[in-house]
C-alpha cells in the first residue's frame, strides 16, 4: 500500500511531479549526452591517433619501453605467429625496428629516428604511410629507398631525390653506415618528429643495425577498442616468451592517455555540477510537497503509522518520479546518441585546419557505450536519495499533533 | 474496569515566551466501556485533555495510565505502537487520506499492523456493510459528503478494534442530522463492541448524549 500511496501522492500535483519528472529527463539527457560526446570523440581520437603510428597494442621486450634499445629486440617466431593468427579480434600486425642515428647530406647532420617498417603490412595497421607529403614510399622493405620527415629534408636542406648517409650503432655494437635515397618526404604533424624521422624498409633496417631477424615491436591492429583487453589477454596467455609482453595503447601512448585523463575529469565536473543543479531542483520539489502534507503525515502518524515508514514514503515518492525520469531521459539519451552517431557534429574552418595537424578528426561525434548509461542513471538515483535526506528527516522529526495542527 | 487514569495532569504551552496554563491539576479515571463527553467552552483544555490521553501530547506534569501502563514515560516508537494497536481517532475536520479510497482508508490502519491483503478488504467491506457505507467503497474523499467522510473515519478508527476510541469534536462540520446519525452509530459500537468512546465536544446533542459527562472551565475539572 505504500508503493500504492507514493504513486497516487505523486499525482496529487501533477504539474509539480511533472516538473521534477522533466528536470530528471533534462538531466539524464543532457548528461548522457555529454558523456556520449566525450567518449565517442575520445574513442574517435584514440583510433585515429593510434592508426597513424602507434597501433591498438603492440608486442615488444619486456623491458623495451622504460629503455628502448636494440639488444631489446626479439625474433619473431612460430609460437608469436600462431598467437597473432589464432587470436579473435586482430585484424593486421606490422613489425618494426625503433632506432637512433645520424643523418648526413653534404655537410649537414643530423640525429635521426629510423623506423624500419614493413609497408604492406604497415599499410593495414596505420595510416602513417599514407601522410607523404612529397614523392612516394619505398617500393619493397629491402630496397635503399628512404622517406624521411618533411622537416628533417628541410634542415638537410636537401632534396627528394637525393642521397644521403645514414651512421648507426648496430645490435652487434659495431657502427654501420650506409647510402640511401630519399623518395619521399612524410608530414605527421609533429614537428619534433619530424624533424628527425626516418622511414626505410624492415630489412634494410635490419642489415643496416645488424639485426638478422629481430624486432623490436609489432604493432598490431584491432577490430574495435573495447576488445583490447581481450586480445592483450589472450596473447599474454599464448606467448610462451617470458621476456616479452603485449602493451595496449595506452602505455605504449601514456601522453595521450593522460591528456584524455584531463579532458574527462573536466567533463565529469561539468556533469556533476548539472547533476547538483538537478538535486537543488528535486531538494526544492520534494520538501514542498512534504511540507504541505505534514498535516496529512500528523494523521497518519496519530494513526499509529510509524515514523520511519513515512521517511520510507518520501523515498518512494522520490524514487518513483526519478526512475521514471531517468527511463524517458536514457530513451531520449539512446535517440540523441544514435542521431550524433550518424550525424556526427563536424568542424570547419581554422578549427578543422587546426584538429586535423594534430591528427585529430575534426569532428564530435557521440558513442552507445552502456557505461554511460548506467553511469549516469545511477549519479541522478544517488543524488535524488541524497536529495531526500532533508525532507525524509523532516518528516522523521515530526510530531503527530505538530503534523495535525499544521495549516 | 479502568481503561485510562490521568493523575494530577498539568500542561502549560509557552505562547511567544509567556507560559500558559491549558490544564491544572487534572485527575480522571474511565472505565472500559464508558461514553465519555469532555465539554466545556472553547480554550477550556478540552483537546488538549484528549491529546494527553491519546498519547499524542506529553504532559508538562502528571501521568497518564493506559491499560495501567504509564503512557507518559514511553518512547515515540512505543507510542506509536499502543496508537496503532489499542487507540482509534476520530477528527474534526475526517482527516482521510486524500489519495486513497473510503475502503483504502479503513484498510490503512489494517496495513500498517500486517494484516493480509485479503483479510484486510474483507474486513473493511464488512465493517462498511455494518455501518451503511458500503457504497462509498471506492470513493475518494473529495468525492463524499461532510457525513460520509466521518462514517468512514469512525470505521476507520474501530477497524482494528481498539480499546478506546478519541474523537476530536467530531460533529462540528456536520449538520444536525448528519450529527445525528453519526452520534446513533458510535453509541451502536459502545453497545454492540464495548468499544469505549471519549468525545470533546461543545455540541449540545454530543452532551445530551453523554453517559458520562465531564466539564471543563478555564483548564480545570468543574464537574465530573
Amino acid at each position: 500500500m505504500l508503493l500504492k500511496l507514493a504513486w497516487r501522492n505523486l499525482w496529487r500535483n501533477k504539474r509539480r511531479s511533472l516538473i521534477t519528472l522533466a528536470a530528471v529527463v533534462f538531466a539524464a539527457v543532457m548528461a548522457i549526452a555529454m558523456r556520449g560526446i566525450q567518449l565517442g570523440t575520445y574513442e574517435l581520437n584514440i583510433r585515429s591517433i593510434v592508426e597513424l603510428f602507434s597501433g591498438y597494442l603492440q608486442i615488444q621486450n619486456k623491458n623495451y619501453l622504460d629503455n628502448p634499445s636494440l639488444t631489446k629486440s626479439f625474433i619473431i617466431d612460430k609460437n608469436i605467429l600462431d598467437a597473432l593468427a589464432s587470436t579473435k579480434g586482430i585484424v593486421s600486425y606490422a613489425p618494426r625496428i625503433y632506432a637512433d642515428g645520424l643523418i648526413s647530406f653534404k655537410d649537414n647532420s643530423r640525429g635521426a629516428a629510423i623506423f624500419g617498417i614493413e609497408p604492406d603490412k604497415e599499410n593495414k595497421v596505420t595510416t602513417f604511410v599514407q601522410n607523404i607529403n612529397s614523392g612516394r614510399l619505398f617500393d619493397s622493405d629491402s630496397s635503399n629507398d628512404i622517406v624521411v620527415g618533411d622537416q628533417l629534408l628541410k634542415n638537410l636542406e636537401a632534396n627528394v631525390g637525393d642521397e644521403i648517409v645514414l651512421l648507426a650503432q648496430g645490435y652487434d655494437g659495431a657502427l654501420g653506415n650506409q647510402k640511401y635515397k630519399i623518395v619521399g618526404t612524410v608530414k605527421l604533424g609533429l614537428q619534433e618528429l619530424e624533424s628527425a624521422i626516418i622511414f626505410m624498409g624492415l630489412k634494410s633496417a635490419q642489415s643496416l643495425l645488424a639485426m638478422g631477424n629481430r624486432v623490436n615491436v609489432i604493432a598490431i591492429r584491432a577490430d574495435n577498442l573495447s576488445h583490447l583487453e581481450e586480445i592483450d589477454n589472450s596473447l599474454a596467455k599464448k606467448i610462451k616468451d617470458s621476456d616479452i609482453k603485449v602493451l595496449v595503447w595506452n602505455k605504449v601512448n601514456p601522453e595521450l592517455e593522460q591528456a584524455i585523463q584531463l579532458d574527462n575529469v573536466s567533463g565529469i565536473f561539468f556533469l556533476g555540477i548539472l547533476i547538483v543543479i538537478v538535486a537543488f531542483g528535486i531538494l526544492n520539489t520534494v520538501l514542498m510537497s512534504v511540507i504541505e502534507r505534514f498535516r496529512e503525515f500528523g494523521v497518519v502518524l496519530a494513526i499509529g503509522m510509524p515514523q520511519i515508514n513515512l521517511t520510507y514514503l518520501v523515498y518512494i515518492e522520490t524514487m518513483l518520479i526519478t526512475i521514471i525520469g531517468l527511463f524517458i531521459g536514457n530513451i531520449l539519451g539512446i535517440v540523441v546518441n544514435y542521431y550524433l552517431i550518424i550525424h556526427p557534429i563536424v568542424f570547419g574552418g581554422e578549427l578543422k585546419k587546426l584538429y586535423e595537424i594534430y591528427h585529430f578528426l575534426p569532428q564530435l561525434k557521440s558513442t552507445l557505450q552502456p557505461s554511460i548509461f548506467y553511469n549516469v542513471s545511477l549519479s541522478i538515483l544517488i543524488i535524488s536519495l541524497l536529495s531526500c535526506i532533508y525532507p525524509a528527516y523532516k518528516v522523521y522529526k515530526l510530531e503527530p499533533l505538530k503534523g495535525i495542527r499544521h495549516t | 474496569m479502568e481503561i485510562i487514569k490521568a493523575q494530577n495532569l498539568v500542561k502549560i504551552y509557552q505562547d511567544n515566551g509567556v507560559p500558559v496554563k491549558a490544564l491544572q491539576n487534572i485527575n480522571v479515571t474511565i472505565d472500559k466501556g464508558e461514553y465519555v463527553v469532555i465539554a466545556g467552552p472553547s480554550g477550556s483544555g478540552k483537546t488538549t485533555l484528549l491529546n494527553l490521553l491519546g498519547a499524542l501530547d506529553k504532559p508538562t506534569e502528571g501521568k497518564v495510565y493506559f491499560e495501567g501502563e504509564d503512557i507518559t514515560v514511553k518512547e515515540k516508537s512505543e507510542l506509536s505502537k499502543i496508537r496503532l494497536h489499542k487507540l482509534g481517532f476520530i477528527f474534526q475536520a475526517y482527516n482521510l487520506i486524500p489519495v486513497l479510497t473510503a475502503i483504502e482508508n479503513i484498510e490503512f490502519s489494517m496495513m500498517l499492523l500486517g494484516i493480509p491483503d485479503k483479510e484486510r478488504k474483507e474486513k473493511a467491506l464488512s465493517l462498511m456493510d455494518e455501518l451503511g457505507i458500503k457504497e462509498l467503497a471506492n470513493k475518494r474523499p473529495n468525492e463524499m459528503s461532510g457525513g460520509q467522510q466521518q462514517r468512514v473515519a469512525v470505521a476507520r478508527a474501530i477497524v482494528n478494534k481498539p480499546s478506546l476510541v478519541l474523537a476530536d469534536e467530531p460533529t462540528a462540520n456536520l449538520d444536525s442530522v448528519t450529527a445525528g446519525h453519526l452520534l446513533d452509530l458510535m453509541e451502536q459500537m459502545n453497545l454492540d463492541k464495548n468499544i469505549t468512546f471519549i468525545f470533546s465536544s461543545h455540541d449540545k446533542q454530543v452532551i445530551d448524549r453523554a453517559k458520562r459527562l465531564i466539564i471543563l472551565k478555564d483548564g480545570r475539572i468543574e464537574n465530573q
